[in-house]
């Protein structure tokens, strides 16, 4: 597992990208879930309660800033499939629109085009959001390890 | 004579049947209401009645919506060091503005804190709401519920039933809703902050720490 993490992390452009996920990421949800705030002044908080929902923040992020890279390696260098990657970027997709709590500008814009189903379907996100990012989280970790295991058998890397 | 006598019985029974029409009818709206009330841009006048000191120098006004998870979240986190060193103290006081977006018990939420208040309980009436909140249109604000919240706080229950049922303030919710999108709130809970010479909106359930900041800085 590290022999592919350091495969793929030698060279520096998946290094670079990896930071800019995961720091895009990262800081995004944190803006969208309320944990940072930028206007009237740039305020961060972790209130009480909203821990666990924190640390899954940071588990979604270090996962898709891991994955994402390793599998644009995997069809850059190495022309394999993009099945993969798709599960990588569903997994991003899943946990980061958990977050889009539905009384955010998001979910007011939603629910001002769509009106009732809108309604619905951000209160469902909102409602879940927890069991959402857990699901995300389950996704990419599967990803992860199949990955691993893709690279080690295309670079043939001893196990 | 007799046809002077008709004409005369006509506009006598007219002008009876027109006042006990007048007395009849569902109490106007604009009872306790003071129509001309504003604070900076915002007319707060369907708004809630104002919590605190009505000459406090600054007045913050909360858009809100009762099913909000981060609503929820400031009212149980910042809003009590706000009211415990600003409102209680003189320093400041808040009026609520009705955002009800959410769902489909939101607006009808919102009425019900007004029929709280023709019993003068409306701000008893929303702090029970946000201290019941759960998953949006899980059925914790739906009539029936409302209606418990209102027996349990000790309400005139025909009263309150009647003015629900009837959606004696789904206009001023609407108004409510309307004034905040007229002011760009896009989320709720958003907060403007009118000072004595300025205004500033702060958007989200930011900590009490951002709300001492803008404060402090218009004192």
């Amino acid at each position: 597992m590290t022999q592919t993490i350091k495969l793929v992390f030698s060279n520096f452009k998946y290094v670079i990208l990896t930071s800019v996920i995961f720091t895009s990421m990262f800081i995004g949800l944190l803006i969208l879930s309320e944990y940072i705030f930028l206007e009237p002044y740039i305020v961060s908080h972790i209130p009480s309660g909203t821990e666990l929902g924190f640390a899954l923040i940071v588990t979604l992020s270090v996962l898709s800033a891991l994955i994402i890279p390793m599998n644009i390696f995997r069809i850059n260098i190495l022309k394999s499939s993009k099945q993969k990657m798709g599960g990588s970027i569903l997994g991003s997709i899943i946990g980061a629109t958990a977050g889009a709590c539905s009384c955010g500008p998001i979910g007011f814009a939603v629910i001002s085009t769509f009106g009732s189903v809108g309604a619905t379907a951000t209160s469902f996100l909102t409602n879940y959001e927890i069991p959402i990012r857990i699901i995300a989280i389950a996704i990419l970790a599967i990803t992860y390890f199949t990955t691993v295991k893709s690279l080690k058998i295309e670079c043939k890397l001893s196990p | 004579m007799n046809k002077k006598g008709v004409i005369i019985g006509v506009i006598f029974v007219a002008i009876i049947i027109g006042i006990v029409a007048s007395f009849s009818t569902s109490p106007s709206e604009t009872v306790n209401l003071d129509m001309g009330r504003t604070h900076g841009t915002i007319s707060t006048a369907m708004g809630s009645p104002i919590l605190g000191d009505p000459n406090a120098p600054i007045t913050i006004v909360e858009f809100g919506d009762y099913q909000c998870e981060m609503c929820y979240r400031w009212f149980h986190t910042s809003k009590p060091q706000i009211v415990e060193n600003y409102i209680e103290t003189g320093k400041a006081n808040l009026v609520f503005v009705d955002l009800a977006f959410l769902g489909r018990d939101s607006p009808k939420a919102a009425q019900a804190t007004y029929c709280a208040e023709d019993q003068e309980q409306y701000w008893e009436f929303h702090d029970m709401l946000y201290n019941s909140q759960e998953h949006v249109d899980s059925g914790w604000a739906n009539s029936q519920r409302l209606k418990a919240f209102a027996f349990n706080l000790g309400l005139d229950m025909e009263l309150f039933e009647s003015c629900l049922d009837s959606g004696k303030y789904s206009k001023r919710v609407q108004y409510n809703i309307d004034q905040a999108r007229n002011q760009g709130v896009r989320s709720t809970p958003t907060f403007i902050v009118v000072g004595p010479d300025q205004q500033k909106q702060i958007g989200g359930a930011q900590p009490y720490e951002a709300f001492k900041k803008v404060f402090d800085s218009m004192i």
